[in-house]
């Protein structure tokens, strides 16, 4: 063994699969490996079975930073930029999954088409991570998840098979939902190296409507009148009084905003003017709300740090989801986990699907975010609770998510040697 | 174990009047909408999920494998039961059990039927979107099994968008709940894998459905073309135009002339295609884009564009639609439907490759599809009793098969594998890629107790177990 923890054998056959530019020993321990295909991908983790190495494949570093990890082999998705399909009159795409948000935004978006994701720092977020995590932004209320418009996806298995699911088209049945196995469950289960997806028509024109209140429950009261009525925007987000502070730090008073983005025409937009009347109190277009919107989709990472790639631990993020109506009651319960009385906790959430981030805690953030107790805690506040994750953490999904039998029996048939054993999830 | 202690075991589970086992009784359960029959050993009606579990339990304990069964309304033989088979039947698991019209979701058992269901909310004002031709008689449940589509899918999505919950009885016996009312849920995304997973995972006994809200206006557009072709092109004009209609449905003349025959939708009968366009939601947004979908069918040279006046009007038109199938089966004895995918710029390529197969094997074929997504339903009409043409139809239906996949397709976008089309398979996947689908199943169905035989193909598979139908005993009762 050298001083990396592998054998000098291993760190041989890793160059000899991806070229010697491609695997280099880390400072840390282990061995950074950059594959150049799915082959290649495969090849590595057959060895890695062989070998009984850990592997954590890694894409952007927006969810988990790359540099805390320490697993034998870190198998860096970067290099698969490889454009599949794509036929903009199909409206459909296919990508490698180290192809980033934007420059997939790019690609189509010359064709006046939209990839309905907008995760956070999609300059950074990969296809792969994306899916990996299933995250999601602002559109998530109006296009619905990548779960919803993922229709192919390609992956090497925990136990090196290389294989698929789904395809290029729109609409297909054919064979086992491999993409739903795969999309949120965090390189647990296989590495992802391409996937299709479906596009939309870019809208032509926006506006962005927005509508203060003093307390949560009175903004929810104008998601539920929103959600009634014949309106149906693109992204109804809802901002705390915190989390706008740190977006406008010129801003001084505490009221919870309602964003809602429409798209359509000048008589489509004069109706939403109508139907949501005069609790509008701020109409943004062009620049203006281009900027507020990147501001909500990245929140709460600061423009300056953006690039770097560790950011993430130091502001930690939680996410959850549950039922339209208990929505107020997630708040409340954020905010009692917080520390009772600290009102600080600053939250972001597609809350027309029942979303709430929760960021901005307290100084004695490691007891706060100790995965097990919040998650106890918050499970206990909430028995609807639908998802809840924190960024980075080993287990994402805060102690056990239920249904243990049944999950350990889908890792033990595509990773049954738990070789990708990055994320702790059992 | 006999069939007749099975049968008895069954009765003490669900009650004497819950199983069939008469030879008359059960002609009935052996075909769906499909062309594939068997008779099944025998058939359970369970009223409640402990009593699914408790059959569960008793297929594995006497190893009979098991097939639940909604309407019989599907086209691959998703429920037709193995040899010596039983089938669970959900004709009395019916029931809306909650209506949360705060979290826009309903709580349904398995045999509720997909149009009853839009129905019963529709005081609320929402509905449930997927809508497969059959929905006056498929169920939730067989719409789980197999992830129907149906024409409105190109904008809202197939089953598995709708669905965020259920309640799963495994091969284990064990029931276990995936997801709930919430949009997301924790661990991995097993609601989203058991939809479409056709009855070979587990047994789906409570669905939580999502429902959306009704439109405020409807409109529905008739573009009335004078060939094939120009209909076919205008799919992806409409696209291109930045429009996503809520349904695109296609009708070619011969089939547009069969249907206004039986139902007098109003089609005109001297056109080479129509489509049909559905556009809903805010009243401004419709009217702006039906008037940008009648430009652009005018452009692709449609000779008349026409809008459904009134509610009648339009449920006529759709009433043609959904009844197409059942139109043509006025001109022959039997048909065999397919429902190939392509890219929607290939339709204008392959409704040409079908004509040319139809010539071919001498076989009438009619095209009626759902257009927008690319989603073919070449109709393929013969007679069943000349075992002859059965062949030459399975073979036509193959070869439009293949080019649909050659073309960056599939073989099925809406009615599942089942039987019929799972030796098509390996035309899409891989040896690994099948591996692969085959441990998850095994994963929960190792011994293929539940609807063995079904999606996955028979001629390459070793390591698939085809599950425990060749007792002996059932078989030897002549099932």
């Amino acid at each position: 063994m050298s001083a990396t923890g592998l054998s000098l054998d291993v760190a041989r056959e890793l160059r000899a699969v991806c070229g010697e530019d491609y695997a280099r020993e880390r400072p840390a321990g282990g061995v950074y490996v950059s594959p150049g295909s799915a082959e290649e991908v495969a090849a590595i983790l057959k060895l890695a079975n062989q070998h009984h190495l850990s592997v954590a494949p890694a894409g952007g570093s927006t969810e988990q930073s790359a540099a805390l990890m320490r697993p034998n082999i870190l198998l860096h998705l970067n290099r698969l930029t490889q454009v599949e399909h794509y036929d903009h009159a199909d409206l459909t795409v296919g990508v490698g999954a180290g192809t980033t948000v934007a420059q997939l935004n790019t690609l189509v978006g010359a064709d006046r088409l939209l990839f309905a994701c907008d995760p956070p720092l999609p300059e950074r977020a990969t296809v792969g991570g994306i899916l990996a995590t299933a995250s999601h932004g602002p559109l998530r209320h109006g296009y619905g998840a990548l779960r919803d418009f993922c229709i192919g996806i390609h992956f090497v298995t925990g136990d090196g098979r290389r294989a698929k699911g789904g395809g290029r088209v729109v609409k297909n049945v054919a064979g086992y939902d491999l993409m739903k196995l795969l999309i949120g469950s965090y390189g647990t289960l296989a590495v992802i190296t391409s996937a299709s997806f479906k596009l939309f028509p870019a809208p032509r024109q926006t506006r962005t409507f927005l509508a203060e209140f003093a307390t949560a429950k009175e903004a929810l009261e104008f998601r539920d009148r929103v959600m009634r009525s014949p309106l149906s925007p693109m992204c109804l987000e809802l901002v705390s009084p915190g989390a706008r502070k740190q977006m406008r730090p010129e801003v001084t008073d505490d009221a919870w905003v309602m964003c809602l983005r429409a798209a359509g025409s000048d008589t489509v937009l004069a109706r939403y003017r109508k139907e949501l009347g005069s609790v509008i109190t701020k109409e943004l277009e062009g620049e203006s709300e281009s900027r507020m919107w990147r501001a909500v989709q990245d929140y709460p990472i600061p423009d300056a740090l953006k690039a770097e790639a560790t950011i993430v631990g130091e502001f930690p993020r939680i996410n959850l989801t549950v039922p339209l109506n208990k929505v107020a009651q997630a708040i409340e319960a954020v905010n009692q986990y917080a520390k009772p009385g600290w009102m600080g906790v600053a939250m972001v959430g597609r809350v027309g699907v029942g979303h709430l981030m929760a960021t901005n805690w307290p100084d004695d953030v490691e007891t706060c975010m100790h995965p097990d107790m919040l998650g106890e805690y918050l499970r206990g506040c909430l028995p609807d609770l639908g998802s809840l994750t924190v960024d980075g953490l080993a287990n994402p999904w805060c102690g056990a998510p239920g249904n243990e039998p049944s999950l350990r029996a889908v890792k033990q048939a595509l990773d049954p040697n738990n070789v990708l054993r990055g994320r702790v999830i059992f | 174990m006999q069939l007749s202690a099975v049968v008895e075991q069954l009765r003490k589970i669900a009650g004497r009047d819950a199983v069939l086992d008469r030879p008359e009784d059960l002609m009935l359960y052996e075909y769906d909408a499909g062309v594939r029959k068997c008779t099944p050993a025998a058939v359970v009606f369970p009223q409640n999920t402990e009593q699914v579990a408790e059959i569960m339990r008793l297929a594995k304990r006497a190893e009979f494998p098991l097939v639940a069964r909604g309407a019989g309304t599907g086209l691959s033989g998703g429920a037709i039961a193995p040899e010596g088979g039983v089938v669970v039947a959900f004709a009395r698991m019916n029931r809306i059990l909650e209506v949360d019209a705060d979290n826009m979701r309903a709580v349904v058992q398995p045999g509720v039927v997909n149009q009853q269901l839009s129905e019963n909310v529709a005081h609320l004002g929402l509905y449930f979107a997927p809508d497969p031709s059959s929905q006056k008689a498929c169920t939730i449940g067989g719409n789980v099994a197999e992830n129907s589509g149906g024409p409105h899918t190109l904008m809202y999505g197939v089953t598995v968008n709708h669905v965020t919950g259920l309640t799963v009885v495994l091969p284990s016996g064990e029931v276990v709940h995936f997801g709930g009312k919430a949009a997301e849920s924790n661990g991995y995304d097993l609601t989203g894998f058991l939809v479409g997973s056709e009855g070979t995972v587990g047994i789906v006994t409570e669905v939580t459905v999502r429902l959306l809200r009704r439109p405020e206006r409807i409109a529905t557009l008739l573009g009335i073309f004078e060939t094939i072709d120009d209909g076919a092109k205008t799919v992806s004009a409409i696209t291109a135009a930045g429009i996503t209609p809520a349904a695109l449905e296609m009708l070619d003349g011969w089939t547009l002339r069969a249907v206004e025959e039986a139902c007098h939708a109003g089609y005109p009968l001297d056109a080479g295609a129509v489509l049909l366009i559905e556009l809903d939601g805010l009243a401004e947004q419709v009217e702006e884009q039906a008037e940008a979908v009648r430009e652009v069918c005018l452009q692709q040279r449609a000779r008349e564009v026409r809008r459904a006046k009134d509610d009648n009007e339009r449920a006529l038109l759709w009433k043609g639609r959904k009844n197409a199938f059942a139109a043509l089966g006025r001109l022959a004895p039997s048909y065999y439907s397919q429902d190939g995918v392509v890219p929607r710029t290939k339709i204008p390529a392959v409704l040409e490759f079908i004509g040319s197969v139809s010539k071919k094997y001498g076989l009438r074929i009619g095209n009626i599809f759902h257009a927008g997504d690319g989603n073919l339903h070449p109709l393929i009409l013969f007679d069943p009793r000349d075992p002859h043409q059965l062949e030459l139809v399975q073979a036509a239906g193959a070869e439009i098969l293949e080019w649909c996949v050659a073309a960056g397709g599939s073989i099925t976008g809406e009615h599942g594998v089942g039987l019929e089309k799972r030796n098509l398979m390996p035309l899409l996947f891989t040896d690994d890629d099948l591996d692969v689908m085959l441990s998850l199943r095994n994963a929960f169905n190792a011994a293929g107790v539940l609807n063995p035989g079904k999606l996955f193909p028979t001629t390459r598979m070793c390591r698939e177990t085809m599950g425990p139908s060749s007792n002996p005993v059932l078989q030897s009762e002549g099932m």
